[in-house]
């Protein structure tokens, strides 16, 4: 219906195979001119694949790319750039100690006679930044920002390089809800000026939010390319994880019991500034309930986490967990009582050198029938990994040896998650364990979740997701500063209530004690 | 996708790229002896020509005939000294591997192999063996010495586990504390300051009673050997199976002990705990894993390999120790990084790695022997192999003929797709090149 030359990019039955597996497998990505292109897919789809090969970091087997209709060849990142291509990669490419402005321009600096000319670079990006809404304060220091400024900085590196191809991987996975909005709008500033926006997510809210059309990747294949106007949430992630995926959690009411977890007057300091990162903080958690807690990241949720699970040692105030005042135990006492599905799954969750199946037993391996005098039975090691994978549903390249850091980030989760519901202990600690996931994998975490919760475990969540803190928890916790600013209950409230305890703009009388 | 499946191994590769490092090696250094007999007029071509042989099969030298040409053959007293000398490389080889294996670089082992040294020499000497059976003094002297290599090695670990300061500048200060101990202890220590219940009832020709070996003339600034006290490693028939050699039982001891530590690396949970300490100290501690304390054990552990190692040298009965160390650090504890980079810290790779840096030091004796060329030779070939070992990681995706060892998944792939393939092995292989500009420093 299009001619071709409406296409700005074309990437034409694209192959590229990785030894054991195809990583594309055929695929056609057509980008229009001035559109909002959302590429759609699981972890492991081979989303990032895709856009590597129009990177340039990787090269093809099959297909070729054209742009503007013209065939080319792109052999490395510096080609990419000579075509005008631009990525903001997930992870920010900033130098820490540089100024926003040096940041900007590195790389691609002006100069005269080989001395920098700041001033004409200064005036560029500060007409850019007007034209696009997009502020920074290019005297600051990358290290001092926030991190929503920072990807602002990433956007005004593909600006002042005069990129007509931005590509967004997984832009709002560290941004705040305000933040993801002031994104969408910022995005949709370019595809007005006829700029293409290659969007690559699997987060369904933002596609339908800002996208013209989504392209959906599933195992490599490509499954097809919609009118974001002419389909929904659930058809969409239909096709992302190939069958009917339910988007809400299914749950009975809770029926909460006994107390698990009893937390008084609870201290924690902070290492980064003076202050306490939690300020007396008390609560109750009880067997047979989703207590979550609730919070703008930063506001102490990490280190109430931390010292609680006794990796950082709190300053005052009683932890009791099943009746045992455990405020001075060592990690492994606790481990004794609680799962700890961890924040960062590649600092404490998984050694990433070690195998999948040694991950497995990471606190199990001094346990009888794992070891003998000291010596690891790996036959017993190898059948529980093997299990667990089986139950849980571990891809990865080579089972139990694989290791952990050639797995998808998904597949790491599911492998502490794995790890850790299999110890089966009464309370269940578990930080944003969906963070990053697709919605396949959300679905499979937040059901294990409930059933635990149905089988009388306690369970602590600590999400930044509002949609996840207002589906999956029975209580709600709202923190801010270091304090309980609110209680609340999911079915009595609503999200804008929430984000107002989040805030700072409400609290409750008395929740904060002093 | 023609590789057969034994190349698609990884320890197979490993191999390959250990092979391959020591081969260019081995031809830099014929190359060198090429240049330099080329140019230099009383060489010439033949004299290179029996220099590069030297270097492949010098541990198959045996003399000149009358003709003046080299004559090559089994030569036992080559091979035995080779396996003597191998003993102590192979312990602080194994310091190295086993510090590596967790994460730390010990870059200590001179040190705890001098505090080794010196506690084991003492013990070794001062309890008569008139009154104590030599094996039971041999024993102590050996177990002492590795619990003061242990204590030694523990002290950058105490530091690094208590107060995060880093492990290298730790053991590179305390080698030279422990150099300038060691002098300072041999030099006030005296057997008569023990008074009674040993010194007096010895009947050792010792002048003094002091350490000092200051009987024999020319010995000026050695320690006694231990033969002095009748203290020495049983030889268990080894200096029949290669006559004309110093080897003794303590390569069997150092082939023992690199088994032992492969196991408990490999098999035990106590090396579980310390590989995750090493690999993820975070993720050790959220797994109720003491992080703190398997630092130190590994420092430790280290220590007292590097530490046997000296014991199992000195108490062989037949080296000397010299005791003005203040200046020196012993060369033997800085090849043990070599020796743990070409077995890419594999235990029993370390006992094949050991005994070829001991071959390449018989090789540079005999071509001072034999040829104008001296044993610095070997010194370059060692320095070339520690380079290429830094860089096994291209070797092995050499010999795995492929670009890039990108695992299937993409699941890194998915988190930072610009970022270029950053070897995770950097860590392992970037020991510093001092390894090798310290070499030739004091072997007895």
């Amino acid at each position: 219906m299009d001619k071709s030359q409406d296409y700005v990019i074309e990437m034409l039955n694209i192959t590229k195979v990785f030894p054991g597996i195809k990583a594309n497998d055929n695929i056609t990505l057509q980008l229009r001119r001035g559109e909002i292109h959302a590429l759609l897919g699981e972890n492991g789809a081979g989303k990032s694949t895709l856009m590597s090969v129009l990177f340039g970091l990787y090269q093809p087997e099959e297909g070729v790319i054209k742009k503007n209709g013209q065939v080319v060849k792109i052999n490395n990142p510096n080609d990419a750039t000579a075509l005008n291509i631009g990525m903001v990669h997930q992870h920010f490419k900033l130098i820490e100690v540089f100024t926003v402005l040096d940041n900007i321009i590195l790389g691609a600096e002006t100069t005269k006679m080989g001395f920098l000319q700041k001033k004409e670079a200064r005036k560029k990006v500060e007409e850019l930044s007007k034209r696009y809404g997009l502020n920074v304060d290019l005297d600051a220091k990358v290290e001092d920002i926030t991190v929503g400024m920072q990807q602002r900085v990433e956007i005004l590196k593909m600006l002042y390089r005069d990129n007509e191809i931005l590509i967004f991987d997984e832009p709002t996975a560290v941004l705040t809800p305000q933040e993801i909005d002031e994104l969408m709008e910022i995005m949709r500033g370019f595809a007005k000026e006829g700029k293409s926006i290659l969007f690559i997510t699997h987060k369904l809210n933002e596609i339908m939010a800002v996208a013209d059309r989504v392209s959906v990747l599933r195992k490599g294949k490509y499954i097809g390319t919609v009118n974001v106007a002419d389909t929904n949430k659930q058809e969409l992630s239909n096709m992302m994880v190939g069958r009917p995926v339910q988007l809400q959690v299914q749950k009975e009411p809770a029926q909460p019991k006994e107390v698990i977890l009893d937390v008084k007057d609870f201290t924690v300091p902070s290492k980064l500034h003076h202050n306490d990162a939690v300020k007396h903080v008390s609560f109750q958690a009880h067997a047979g309930e989703i207590l979550c807690i609730a919070g703008i990241d930063g506001n102490g949720q990490s280190e109430l986490i931390f010292g609680l699970t006794g990796l950082e040692k709190s300053s005052g105030g009683t932890v009791t967990l099943c009746g045992q005042d455990i405020t001075k135990a060592s990690i492994r006492e606790r481990l004794g009582s609680l799962s700890h599905i961890p924040e960062d799954r590649h600092k404490h969750g998984l050694v990433l050198d070690f195998t999948l199946e040694q991950n497995m037993v990471l606190q199990r391996f001094r346990e009888k029938g794992f070891q003998h005098f000291g010596f690891i039975d790996n036959g017993k090691v190898r059948s529980y990994a093997q299990g667990l994978i089986d139950k849980f549903d571990v891809r990865s390249g080579q089972g139990p040896v694989t290791t952990a850091r050639s797995m998808s980030g998904g597949n790491q989760q599911k492998a502490i998650i794995a790890r850790e519901l299999d110890r089966d202990k009464p309370l269940i600690v578990a930080v944003q364990p969906t963070r990053g996931l697709d919605v396949g994998a959300i679905e499979f975490i937040h059901s294990e979740l409930v059933k635990e919760r149905d089988e009388g475990k306690a369970v602590l969540l600590v999400s930044l997701e509002l949609d996840e803190v207002m589906s999956l928890s029975d209580r709600i916790l709202v923190m801010y500063e270091g304090e309980i600013v609110g209680e609340l209950d999911p079915k009595e409230t609503t999200v804008q209530e929430l984000g107002l305890y989040m805030a700072g703009a409400k609290r409750q009388g008395g929740m904060s004690d002093e | 996708m023609n590789k057969s499946p034994l190349l698609k191994k990884a320890g197979t590769q490993k191999l390959l790229a250990s092979l391959l490092s020591i081969l260019i090696g081995l031809f830099f250094g014929s190359l060198l002896v090429l240049i330099v007999g080329l140019t230099t007029s009383n060489i010439g071509g033949k004299g290179a020509w029996d220099g590069i042989r030297l270097i492949f099969i010098g541990l198959f030298s045996k003399s000149r005939d009358a003709a003046g040409n080299l004559v090559f053959g089994i030569n036992t007293t080559n091979i035995g000294n080779m396996l003597f000398r191998a003993t102590p490389l192979i312990m602080t080889g194994l310091s190295v591997a086993i510090s590596q294996k967790t994460g730390l670089f010990n870059i200590g082992a001179p040190g705890q192999y001098l505090m080794g040294t010196m506690v084991t020499l003492m013990i070794a000497l001062s309890i008569p063996s008139t009154a104590v059976p030599p094996f039971v003094i041999w024993i102590l002297a050996f177990l002492g010495g590795c619990l003061a290599g242990a204590l030694w090695g523990s002290i950058p670990g105490m530091l690094k586990a208590f107060l995060n300061i880093n492990e290298v500048i730790a053991c590179i200060m305390t080698n030279w504390i422990a150099a300038n101990l060691v002098t300072w202890l041999f030099d006030i220590a005296r057997f008569s300051t023990i008074k009674g219940a040993f010194y007096c009832q010895t009947k050792w020709k010792i002048a003094d009673g002091t350490f000092k070996n200051l009987i024999e003339n020319t010995k000026s600034g050695y320690i006694y050997k231990t033969t002095w006290n009748n203290v020495a490693t049983p030889k268990l028939g080894l200096d029949k199976l290669f006559p004309g050699s110093q080897v003794n039982a303590g390569i069997l001891v150092a082939i023992l002990i690199a088994v032992a530590v492969f196991i408990i690396i490999n098999k035990t949970t106590f090396g579980f705990q310390l590989k995750a300490c090493g690999s993820n100290r975070h993720a050790a501690r959220y797994a109720g894993i003491k992080d703190r304390a398997n630092i130190i054990y590994s420092m430790a552990i280290a220590g007292a390999l590097a530490a046997a190692g000296a014991s199992l040298y000195y108490l062989s009965g037949n080296t000397e120790f010299n005791w003005h160390t203040d200046q020196t650090l012993p060369a033997i504890g800085f090849n043990g990084i070599p020796v743990a980079l070409l077995a890419m810290n594999n235990p029993v790779g370390v006992i094949f790695s050991g005994i070829f840096m001991a071959m390449l030091n018989i090789i540079g004796t005999q071509l001072t022997k034999f040829t104008a060329y001296n044993e610095y030779i070997t010194d370059v070939i060692i320095a070339v192999i520690v380079y290429l070992s830094a860089f096994s990681l291209a070797l092995r995706t050499l010999i795995a003929g492929k670009k890039k060892t990108v695992v299937a998944n993409d699941a890194n792939a998915e988190k930072k797709p610009a970022a270029p393939p950053a070897p995770k092995d950097a860590k392992e292989t970037t020991p510093p090149a001092d390894a090798k500009t310290e070499k030739g420093g004091a072997q007895a």
